[in-house]
Parts: structure tokens; sequence; C-alpha cells
């Protein structure tokens, strides 16, 4: 796949691409496989089991998102908690699991890719293709007249905490690395959140 | 197929990419590099201290800096007087040792030689200075000719060179951070304050080692944006990696874990840094990558789906 299509592919679940961009990748979505698994990979709602490999992993999310449901929830919330655990309560875990799982009945639909299948896989594209899985904000989108739910990535809360915490625990380290490679000297210790000793 | 057509054919082929190369370097003002490579320089070589603010929406912080160069090297200070009472020092550091983002922006000469260097990746106009510190500018206009980095307006001093401002920009125009200093003086500096309670000593070449990961396998980042190269060597097991376009800077943190955990990706984004975060496998390995860098989402994104278990 063009390095110019995952760009674009990036920027659209950033909410930066413009209409016509996002008009053409949801085509070229439908149409190749190879996006497709991309647009699958960056948007991380999806993977309700653990222990898949990523690179071998079949799109059909229906039968594992139920299997999910009924077993995989206690071990997906233990293992996000265990990491979480400093600073995530139960809640947020919970939240996790929910987040997967509502994720991953919309993603399904992207396995159906027959061609007669087309029309719908882009029908069934828009609502998932269009929410900005960093921001808050989804742009509208609905099937016919029915309004569809706005859709969050897996754990976007717990990640999204997760990746303050590693600003704080890394951004020195980082730093020591800007201050050594860019004109400004030690200013770039600025950005550090707490500088430790 | 006989050899003169080859050549022919290769002329053909090559014809494109050379003449997209000079057109870069004809587009680019030698003026804008020679004041770069100055930037870079006075950097590293003159003897000032003065009083910065740096400004990330609302957020105002200030600080005191600064910056010796003698025969042992440079040696340099930043103390915060604002908020957190701490200061980072770097004490020697030794005047031949160049580090790759400095390298990358002295090009001078490169130019001339039709070698386009950070010019392929930014494109650099001087404008209209203004009065900033008491010192007369110069205004660097840098834009970014990728997605993959952001924007510069920069003010050097007109005597010297030295970077006096910084205002970093998205692709929206949107201003992110700025650093600006309030008071400069040159010329020998003061002692740097005591009394401050956290005192870093920035290493080098920097291993903070407590703070960072230690992986049991080899991995590798299989793609990075044009233009960036690495900081420094690492060992292909260390957690961290730093890559540098001499002007933006991105770290690639990795985190082994015990257990594989759902995946997913949060963003927290600050002034112009991101810290970006995902929950993925190297080869079979579950790990955390997290993404720190003065870039947007899409690099730190891109760069993290590059992320390969080295064989």
């Amino acid at each position: 796949m063009s390095e110019k299509l995952r760009e674009s592919l990036s920027a659209l679940m950033d909410d930066e691409a413009n209409e016509l961009e996002v008009e053409r990748l949801l085509r070229e979505v439908a149409a190749t496989d190879d996006l497709r698994q991309t647009w699958v990979r960056y948007h991380v709602a999806r993977d309700a089991l653990k222990g898949q490999n990523l690179e071998h992993r079949e799109i059909d999310l229906s039968q594992r998102v139920r299997d999910a449901i009924a077993q995989e929830k206690p071990s997906l919330s233990s293992a996000v908690q265990r990491l979480m655990r400093p600073v995530a309560s139960f809640a947020v875990a919970a939240s996790v699991a929910a987040t997967v799982v509502l994720g991953g009945q919309q993603l399904s639909q992207l396995g159906n890719t027959g061609p007669e299948q087309a029309d719908n896989v882009i029908a069934g594209m828009a609502p998932v293709g269009m929410v900005n899985t960093l921001g808050a904000t989804p742009v509208r989108a609905s099937y016919g007249s029915q309004a569809v739910p706005a859709l969050r990535p897996a754990s976007h809360t717990a990640y999204r905490e997760l990746a303050r915490l590693r600003l704080k625990q890394f951004g020195q380290a980082h730093a020591e690395q800007a201050a050594l490679n860019t004109p400004q000297g030690l200013i770039p210790f600025a950005r550090v959140p707490t500088i430790k000793q | 197929m006989n050899m003169p057509f080859v050549a022919l054919l290769a002329g053909l082929l090559l014809a494109p990419a050379v003449y997209a190369q000079t057109d870069v370097c004809r587009d680019t003002d030698p003026q804008a590099i020679e004041w770069l490579k100055k930037m870079s320089q006075s950097a590293h070589a003159s003897a000032y201290h003065g009083v910065v603010t740096f400004q990330r929406g609302d957020d105002l912080e200030v600080m005191q800096v600064s910056h010796v160069a003698d025969d042992t090297g440079v040696t340099e200070s930043f103390t915060r007087l604002t908020g957190q009472g701490a200061q980072v020092l770097r004490q020697q550091h030794a005047p031949e040792c160049v580090h790759p983002g400095q390298q990358l922006l002295e090009m001078g000469n490169d130019l001339a030689a039709g070698e386009c260097g950070i010019a392929n990746y930014y494109r650099f106009e001087l404008g209209q200075g203004q009065r900033i510190a008491d010192r007369e500018s110069v205004r660097l206009n840098v834009m970014p000719r990728d997605v993959y980095r952001y924007g510069y307006i920069l003010y050097l001093d007109r005597e010297t060179g030295l970077l006096l401002q910084a205002t970093t920009m998205d692709r929206g125009n949107t201003k992110l951070e700025r650093f600006a200093y309030a008071d400069i003086t040159y010329g020998p500096v003061p002692k740097p304050r005591e009394n401050v309670a956290v005192v870093h000593e920035a290493e080098h070449p920097s291993q903070d080692v407590q703070s960072l990961p230690e992986v049991d396998f080899d991995w590798t980042v299989a793609w990075l944006p044009p233009g960036f190269t690495a900081t420094q060597p690492v060992s292909s097991s260390d957690g961290q990696r730093s890559f540098t376009d001499g002007l933006a800077v991105f770290s690639v943190f990795l985190e082994p874990l015990d257990v594989a955990i759902a995946p997913g990706e949060g963003v927290v984004r600050w002034g112009s840094t991101t810290s970006y975060t995902r929950g993925m496998r190297a080869g079979e390995f579950p790990v955390l990558i997290t993404v720190i860098g003065e870039v947007p989402v899409n690099t730190a994104r891109m760069v993290t789906d590059a992320i390969r278990r080295a064989n």
C-alpha cells in the first residue's frame, strides 16, 4: 500500500482529512484488502480476543465478540487492571471491556467483503470511519435516517491515561535528546512536566 | 540490448529524480540556509544568559538560562522561575562533540554542491524581523514540505544569529507553543542560582537508565519519516530510540508486557509535544509502545505501526 494512502488514513482518523480525501479513502478501503487491514490495525477498537497474532488476524469479529462477552471479559479486565493498577479504578477497566465490544460489533461489518457486499461495506464503513478516535467529536453519520451511536476505540480513556503517565515518566529522557539535537540548548526541558534528579 | 541504449534508458529514468532534487535546491534561499547555520553555531559558541518565557495555550512558564563556551567545552544551566523549583545543568560539554541535529542544520556549503539536506523537508524563507528582548532580529519562516513535522517561525538575533524566539505551528497554522527571550545579556555569565529544590545533571550521551524499560529481545523501527536520523547509536534491545531532523526530535519507548492487554491507542498533546501510546505485539511479545516528541500524531502513529521484532 502506498505511503500516501497510509498517511491519508491516519489523517482521516485524526479528523484532518478533507471531504474529497474521505470519499476517496472510503472507496479505497472498500476495494483494497491491504488498506482495510491497515484501517483495522489503526482502528484499535477491534481486538476483543487477546493472544491473536495481529499479522494474520481475520476480520470476522462477530463470533469473537460473542466469545469475548461470554468468556474473555474477566481476563481482559484483569489484564488491563493489572497494567493500570496504580491509576485505574475498576470502573475504568470495565469501560474498556465495554468499548471493545461496541467497537468490535461495528467493525465486524468490515468482514463481509464479498463483491456483492461492496455497497454495504461502504455504507457500514461510514459511521466507523468518521469517528475521530483521538478527539471527542465524531463527524455526524447515519445508516439511512437512523442515527448511529458515536463509537470510541477500545479503552479510549484507559489508553489516554497511559499516554499521560508515559509522558510524565519518559518526558525527561526525551528532553535529554531534544536538548542535544535542537538549536534551543536546554530549553526543551521546559516541556518536562516535573524535572527529576 | 546494447550499452548506449541502456545508458540512455537509465538517463531517462534518473532524469526526473535529479531534476526534482535541484529543483528543491533552487527553490531554497541560500541566505536562509546561512542564517540557519549561524543560528546553530551561535547556540553552541556564544556566552549569554537571560530570561525565557515558554507559552503553551494559557500556560506561561518563565525560566532563566545561561550558556558559556570556553576551552573545556560548553557549560549550560536552566532554572525554572515559575512552578516547580528545578534546575538542569550540563557541564563542560566537549566542543568537538557535534550531535546529529546540529550537523543537519549546518549544511550551508552543501547547498551549493547540490545537496539539499534539511531543505528537502522544510521550505525556508527570510522575513522582516522585530525587536525581541531589546535585540534586532531576522525572521526565518520554516514550513514543512510534508505532514510528518511541524512548521516554525524563528526570530534570530541579527548580530549573533542566536535563536531569540520560536513559535511552533501545526498544519492549520495554529500556534502550538512559543518560547521567547524576555531579556538577554551577552558576555560573562553569573553563577547558576543556588538553593533550588531539584538539580538535574543533564547526561551525555544521555542514558537515563533508571526510568527506562529493559527489553530482552531485539527490535527495530522499520520506517522513519524522511529526513529523520537516530540521535545516537543504541543497542538493538535498548528500550529507547530517539530521532531528529535537525529541528524536531521524537523518542520511541518500548516496554515489554507480561500479559497482552486489549490493543488500543491513546494520545495526549501539550503544546507541540505529542505522547502517543499503543498496546500491540512485536512478533510474539506483547508490548506497550510510547512515542513522545514534537511531531504530529500521524507521525507517532506511523512510526509505531513500523515497530518490529528484529530477527
